[in-house]
């Protein structure tokens, strides 16, 4: 007694996979693939060795990308859209890696000895409002006033070049005001256009001049072009942080735009040809594993055990066991899913992909290596996830279990689908007769 | 070969006793191995209070070890439960220790308490986890190795040349204990931390036993859960739901952090950062050998074999020179006699004989023992 097996077949498929094409390189494996996969049925995908079953499957599940051709999934390509958030990251990203190139590019070092230590030589107290001041020094590459054995030091900038010492601070204060009057002087010379922060900066002349140390001009000149150099600097170096950043996060996000796990969370989940269970975690970790997204809560959460934490594990631990009953390892929940007999896995593996509370199931070749005795049942396990209203798109090379639950059969040859069908009409095509036994003649 | 004893838990008590007592003995050992968190702290923290010699040179190098217990911990979310290599775990020891340092000495102008530079240094070394993983998602396996062991180079050399900031060779001192200037219950808490090791033995030993228990737990949630499943079978895990990104980065995440704060109590316990060179490949060699020894994924065997490895050099090996030099038995001074000169022999013999006869390490995690001994009885 079969139910109806196309109880969603009037509306839009489920999946549609349409003229889906997939190259390595010049090899083509799949070349304008159209499957259309109704809701509540079972379709069959047969071939022979190589006809790329696995890769359309692959394909289907996110972990190739379609060389050409759309895979929709209830009337949605599953691709991430490029949403504020993404950009707001690679915004993020880009500003932060900036940040770290332009600290690199003006010297980080100088810049730290500039605003925070040139901070504590004088003995007033450490304020935020003086810090901001010395960094905006440092970025117009002022003179400034250090110490070194008892002495005042009137230096550059970035304290690379000392101009002059003194043993009296308000000294040195009054030499440093002049020389950067010079300097300033310098940079802003005959012929070029002052800004308003040199306007801002330059001192009223000194009442009683100082004895200046006279500077050499190639001094003078570096020094007045001290300002343009960091600044440029840092803004190269913003700019090169943000341009890689960006790039990065926008190539990262491109990459991943179709990954498997977006396509899982949207409804698609699938087993795989050669097992691929967490083998050394539990069987009932297994499936814990495919109910991650049911339970609520972040690390710190998971850290407090915060009663919706630990309610939300117990619920996904009741629906695990649930599961398993479902598959039959009901026994097993504890032993490692390493250790359990290869018939024994197969299921393991639907149980865990019917964890994750998916629509439509890939079953690849989900009887291969059983005996006829665990075939009957798998056959009838599949039956019964098609009647809990999940959807199943199967590949198959048992002719017996494909035959009798499919609803319709897709046959795959060289990448190229030649025939697709129910069942019946399936076993009488000649080109399927063909693709499998070969042409007389 | 034949299946090993399965860790700490003997089948059968010695032959001879009496039936009950042979029970009484195997219940006692099981409740040992069941609780021994409870049992280890208990003894830990009774210890300070009847061996006087804890409030001496001991009190300070057990301390130590308590620290790169901490360390380990956090190099055993990377490796041992997502089972990505880690070579540079030291870099983030010393970036955990520098931060703090940057935040309390007297050299700078910032001069914070103990317990907000301690929260902050956690917070860098998780973001610069962060900014070490993003970039290297996608490798796997010996390629990860060498980016986390580049980074840890690249990361020793910053600092020692990093002059202004980090003090350069010389390194960053003298960090203040912690709770200096405060005073509760009459007791001046930075006096009491610098004067008795035994303040710093408690402080340590509270905050191992806080890791522990944060990475039992992790252990059973969702992200454990996730990590161990990215490290069985990445594709598996993506194609289940799981954002490999998102667990990998917070493994790295994960795994900074704890050791930033093991590098927090790192310098304030030593009040000093010492210099870089302390940041180097062969501490993040020497942690990796003792989670590996002790047993990968597995907290007891990640504390058993740092108390092994670490306490064999930090303990030990001082104590077997100094008895050495009591005993008059090395008079020339050769390195031949004295215990130190045989040090790394006996640390590489040990790491041999544990590879051949318990793959696994001392105190296998469930999981682990299980791949290798199926894969043992496949073959």
């Amino acid at each position: 007694m079969k139910p109806n097996p196309f109880a969603g077949a009037a509306g839009s498929p489920l999946l549609d996979v349409d003229r889906v094409t997939v190259r390595f390189g010049g090899l083509v494996a799949v070349s304008e693939l159209d499957l259309d996969v109704p809701q509540g049925s079972i379709v069959s995908v047969i071939g022979p060795n190589g006809a790329g079953k696995t890769t359309a499957f692959n394909c289907i599940s996110g972990i190739y990308p379609p060389s050409a051709g759309s895979v929709r999934f209830k009337g949605r390509r599953l691709e991430r859209s490029f949403s504020a958030a993404t950009f707001a990251r690679a915004m993020g990203v880009g500003l932060l890696t900036g940040l770290l190139f332009a600290a690199a590019a003006v010297d980080v070092d100088r810049l730290w000895m500039a605003v925070v230590k040139r901070g504590m030589i004088t003995g007033e107290p450490f304020t935020a409002a003086g810090a901001m001041d010395r960094l905006r020094g440092y970025f117009r590459a002022e003179l400034a006033i250090d110490q070194m054995a008892g002495k005042w030091r009137v230096v550059s900038a970035d304290g690379a070049e000392v101009l002059a010492i003194k043993r009296d601070l308000t000294e040195a204060r009054r030499v440093r005001d002049a020389l950067q009057a010079a300097v300033t002087a310098r940079r802003i010379g005959p012929g070029t256009v002052p800004d308003s922060t040199d306007l801002a900066t330059t001192p009223e002349p000194a009442a009683s001049a100082p004895e200046l140390p006279k500077l050499k001009e190639e001094l003078l000149d570096r020094l007045a072009a001290g300002k343009r150099n960091v600044r440029w600097r840092g803004w190269a170096g913003l700019l090169a942080g943000w341009l890689l950043g960006t790039a990065g996060t926008i190539a990262v996000w491109q990459r991943g735009r179709r990954s498997p796990h977006v396509v899982a969370r949207a409804g698609i989940s699938r087993t795989f040809q050669n097992v691929r269970l967490f083998h050394n975690m539990s069987v009932l970790e297994n499936v814990l594993v495919g109910l991650d997204r049911t339970i609520p809560g972040g690390v710190l959460a998971m850290l407090l055990r915060t009663p919706a934490n630990r309610r939300g594990e117990d619920v996904a631990r009741g629906r695990a066991l649930e599961e398993l009953e479902f598959v039959g390892l009901t026994g097993d929940a504890g032993r490692i899913a390493g250790q359990l007999p290869y018939g024994d896995q197969r299921r393991l593996e639907i149980a865990r992909a019917l964890a994750t509370g998916a629509e439509l199931l890939l079953l690849d070749e989900p009887a291969a290596g059983m005996n006829p005795s665990e075939t009957v049942q798998l056959t009838g396990l599949i039956e019964r996830i098609r009647n809990r209203g999940v959807t199943v798109l199967l590949i198959e090379h048992h002719m017996n279990v494909v035959m009798r639950i499919s609803d319709r059969v897709a046959v795959l040859d060289h990448g190229i689908k030649i025939a697709e069908g129910t069942p019946a009409e399936i076993k009488r095509d000649e080109k399927v007769i063909e693709a499998y036994l070969g042409s007389e003649g | 070969m034949s299946q090993p004893v399965p860790g700490f838990v003997p089948s059968t008590a010695p032959p001879g006793r009496p039936e009950g007592q042979r029970k009484l003995l195997a219940r006692c050992w099981k409740f040992l191995a069941q609780r021994w968190e409870w049992s280890a702290l208990t003894i830990l923290a009774v210890a300070p209070l009847v061996v006087p010699a804890l409030g001496g040179a001991l009190g300070g190098q057990v301390t130590t070890l308590f620290i790169y217990c901490i360390l380990a911990l956090g190099l055993n979310v990377m490796v041992g439960y997502t089972g990505l290599v880690h070579l540079g775990i030291a870099a983030f020891f010393g970036i955990g220790a520098y931060v703090m340092a940057i935040l309390t000495v007297p050299m700078f102008p910032f001069q914070i308490g103990f317990l907000a530079a301690a929260v902050i240094s956690v917070l860098v070394t998780a973001g610069v986890g962060l900014a070490l993983g993003a970039p290297t998602l996608r490798l796997r396996g010996d390629y990860l190795a060498i980016v986390t062991l580049g980074f840890g180079e690249v990361a020793k050399v910053t600092l020692r040349n990093l002059e202004q900031i980090t003090g350069g060779m010389k390194g960053l001192n003298p960090v203040p204990p912690p709770g200096a200037g405060v005073t509760v219950g009459g007791i001046n808490l930075g006096q009491a931390f610098a004067i008795d090791p035994r303040w710093f033995y408690y402080l340590t030993l509270l905050l191992l036993a806080g890791v522990v228990v944060a990475m039992r737990r992790l252990e059973d949630s969702r992200l454990g859960r996730a990590w161990m499943a990215v490290r069985e079978d990445e594709l598996a895990a993506s194609a289940m739901g799981i954002s490999a990104t998102r667990v990998k980065l917070s493994a790295f995440a994960m795994s900074s952090a704890v050791a930033g704060l093991a590098g927090c109590l790192y310098a304030a316990s030593l009040s000093t950062t010492a210099d870089p060179n302390a940041y180097d490949f062969n501490r993040s060699i020497m942690v990796l050998c003792a989670v590996i020894l002790g047993g990968l994924g597995s907290i007891p065997g990640t504390l058993l074999g740092v108390a092994l490895l670490v306490g064999f050099d930090t303990v030990l090996a001082p104590w077997a020179d100094s008895w050495i030099q009591q005993m008059n038995i090395n008079p020339t001074g050769s390195s031949l006699l004295s215990f130190s000169g045989w040090r790394l022999a006996i640390f590489g013999l040990a790491l041999v004989l544990v590879m051949r006869y318990r793959p696994e390490g001392l105190v296998p995690s469930r999981r682990i023992a299980a791949e290798l001994h199926s894969a043992e009885g496949q073959a």
